[in-house]
């Protein structure tokens, strides 16, 4: 999985490119998201459009990075989830948790 | 795996005891009481202590009148290091070592079944008369490392062979090094002639001699007169005898897995030197050296699988008892009651995947169903899977309602499960009236298909438990009336692989439970295994199936 970090403003977009399953790909996230916290980028977007698979792992990282980011201060919400990931993150209850947007532009807004 | 050190204790007529340093303190004195028990007037009754902290051994003094000593200095308290000699008070009849080395306590064992005689004869440090007494002195120092074997390491093995090699070749140091993942040759170790390690970590030897016998796969001899040219390092060291033989993995590890460390065939070097030139050093030295590497490398192979055999013995016994606890907390035999009939199974994968599932009476006549899943394989998974069950048949019996029971159980699990594990769990109460009452903490939506033949999946949209503190939990309710039949399953059923990659999945159960409402739960049960069993036709289950039917009479 690759994850191409960019600015939107105060927000610091994550665009997911692969699946975020067991493995590198978990690390990697987590990796990123402990790097921008230590850079003080608190307003974390997650875009998951790229992303068609997420396992019980992928789930995880995500737990783990929503409560990172928060016990930082900061705030992540996530950004187009394809089908299978917003069936899971409905299944799992996270949707009532992380905070979800379809729309780019509005979910930065949302940072405000 | 961290050995204990141990203490040897020579007595005035070379009795030897090796006494394991196996607890964190471990009291020297007079008294009885004592874990090592000295007579000498000299010692007070609690005289000493050797206490292990922070991964070292302090000798510490307990307020003796005497003292304590470490190699002739007295100390109040002291970090001890191998090979230490300790006094107590004036007793100088024991000779106390502090021995802490897992290779050296290999010697410890190799000087001891030499003391009992174990090789019917004591090795000689004496020069042998002849190769022929060699080769006796070495057949029977094989006797006896076999005769250890099965207390023995790998590094325990390889330690006495380098002591028998600087035996027989009466060379002044040995070293053994193996080659490591990298295909680099690693020193595993380093000995004198009086069976001491020589410390440090370079050891200025000759490099140019181990790579040839290790590239070579071939052993090379050199005494004075035939150091030559291309071994600049022998004539810098002032060596004048040097034997290397290569160490060749034992034809039988070729039958074994192909995940072993050693790819090659040539799997480290034997190398033993001196600066004294040596006539010992014949070729008769050579092969018995050689036949010495052959017998060590097949005890290291041996001794190696051994250690594997019983890892995987400990694996198999710790999965068996997450196995035995995920049984005994399971329920066997269910009372069917007048109002419903209840079917469940769990299949557990081969890797023990993190399912349970539980049905409880209580004592107002209310039925719980639970069924839950742990992020992740493995014993971890199983035990956090036991210790969730636990907790929630525990909440039950303290007359909670479900959601307070929920919620309780999602703070136990977020303090319990640093590591980031988590729970899917889907608990359920089943009144004697048809009154359904259900929490879905983040787990598959369970299919309550209606004898009318509408399909509900039942949700509470809650997140799954050990995530985040802040979670709350609701509870629905809905009634059931006879007839309806209520699925509940893990995601080993949906996500069951066929051969060509496609997934069992939801539509497909939710299609067949609404197709066979008509069943009794049992059969239910069965037909949905059988299902999926035939979906996966000849794949390995990858993951827990479990399931419970619920069918209202």
């Amino acid at each position: 999985m690759e994850i191409n970090i960019r600015n939107s403003g105060a927000v610091t977009i994550l665009d997911l490119n692969g699946n975020l399953t067991i493995g590198r790909s978990e690390e990697s996230l987590r990796e990123a998201i402990t790097r921008l916290l230590g850079e003080q980028q608190l307003n974390l977007l997650i875009n998951l459009a790229d992303v068609p698979m997420i396992d019980s792992s992928g789930i995880g990282a995500m737990i783990k990075s929503y409560t990172s980011v928060k016990d930082a201060g900061g705030h992540m919400k996530l950004l187009r989830p394809s089908r299978m990931a917003r069936q899971l993150l409905s299944i799992t209850g996270l949707l009532s948790v992380l905070e979800t947007h379809d729309d780019e532009a509005a979910a930065v807004s949302s940072f405000r | 795996m961290q050995k204990a050190a141990q203490l040897r204790v020579t007595n005035r007529f070379g009795v030897e005891r090796v006494i394991p340093l196996a607890k964190p303190v471990f009291t020297i004195g007079r008294k009885a009481e004592n874990d090592l028990q000295m007579l000498h007037d000299t010692v007070s009754r609690q005289h000493a202590e050797i206490r292990y902290e922070s991964d070292g051994y302090f000798l510490v003094d307990v307020g003796s009148k005497r003292g304590t000593f470490v190699n002739g200095q007295r100390i109040e308290r002291s970090e001890l290091q191998h090979l230490d000699r300790i006094r107590i008070g004036g007793d100088e009849d024991q000779q106390i070592q502090f021995i802490d080395d897992s290779v050296a306590r290999a010697a410890a064992i190799f000087d001891s079944g030499a003391h009992l005689n174990l090789s019917g004869s004591t090795i000689d440090r004496a020069r042998s008369a002849s190769a022929n007494d060699e080769l006796q002195k070495l057949s029977r120092f094989v006797e006896v490392n076999q005769a250890f074997k099965f207390s023995l390491t790998p590094d325990d093995v390889l330690c006495l062979i380098v002591d028998a090699a600087i035996e027989i070749t009466q060379a002044e140091r040995g070293f053994l090094m193996l080659r490591n993942e990298n295909g680099d040759l690693e020193f595993k170790v380093a000995r004198d002639r009086n069976r001491n390690w020589i410390l440090g970590g370079e050891f200025s030897m000759s490099r140019s001699v181990v790579e040839e016998v290790f590239r070579q796969n071939r052993s090379i001899i050199i005494t004075g007169q035939s150091a030559q040219g291309g071994q600049e390092t022998v004539r810098l060291l002032d060596l004048r005898t040097i034997a290397c033989i290569p160490l060749r993995r034992f034809q039988m590890s070729e039958n074994m897995d192909a995940t072993t460390v050693f790819k090659r065939d040539v799997i480290g070097v034997l190398y033993v030197d001196s600066h004294i030139y040596s006539g010992s050093l014949t070729e008769t030295s050579l092969r018995l050296l050689e036949s010495l590497a052959f017998e060590a490398t097949k005890s290291l192979e041996s001794v190696r699988l051994m250690h594997e055999e019983q890892e995987k013995k400990n694996l198999e016994q710790e999965l068996g008892v997450a196995r035995a606890v995920q049984v005994a907390l399971s329920p066997t035999a269910f009372v069917q009651p007048e109002h419903f009939e209840v079917s469940a199974a769990s299949i557990p994968s081969r890797h023990l995947g993190g399912d349970f599932y539980d049905l409880q009476m209580l004592d107002d006549g209310r039925a719980v169903f639970a069924l839950g899943d742990v992020s992740g394989k493995g014993i971890p998974a199983a035990l956090l899977a036991a210790m969730a069950q636990g907790a929630l048949q525990a909440q039950f019996a303290s007359g909670e309602s479900l959601d307070r029971i929920i919620q309780n159980l999602n703070r136990v699990l977020v303090q319990k499960s640093s590591s980031g594990r988590f729970l899917t769990l889907f608990c359920a109460v089943l009144d004697g009236h048809g009154g359904f009452v259900y929490v879905n903490a983040g787990h598959n939506l369970p299919i309550l298909a209606r004898i009318d033949g509408r399909v509900d999946l039942l949700t509470t949209k809650s997140v799954l438990l050990g995530a985040f503190d802040f979670a709350r939990y609701e509870s629905r309710a809905t009634a059931l009336a006879s007839g309806d039949v209520v699925v509940i399953y893990s995601d080993g059923v949906t996500e069951a692989v066929n051969a060509a990659g496609e997934m069992f999945g939801e539509d497909r159960l939710e299609t067949l439970v609404h197709s066979s409402v008509q069943l009794s739960a049992e059969q239910i049960r069965e037909m949905i295994l059988d299902e999926v069993l035939a979906f996966t036709r000849g794949l390995p289950q990858g993951d827990d199936i479990t399931l419970i039917v619920l069918k209202m009479r």
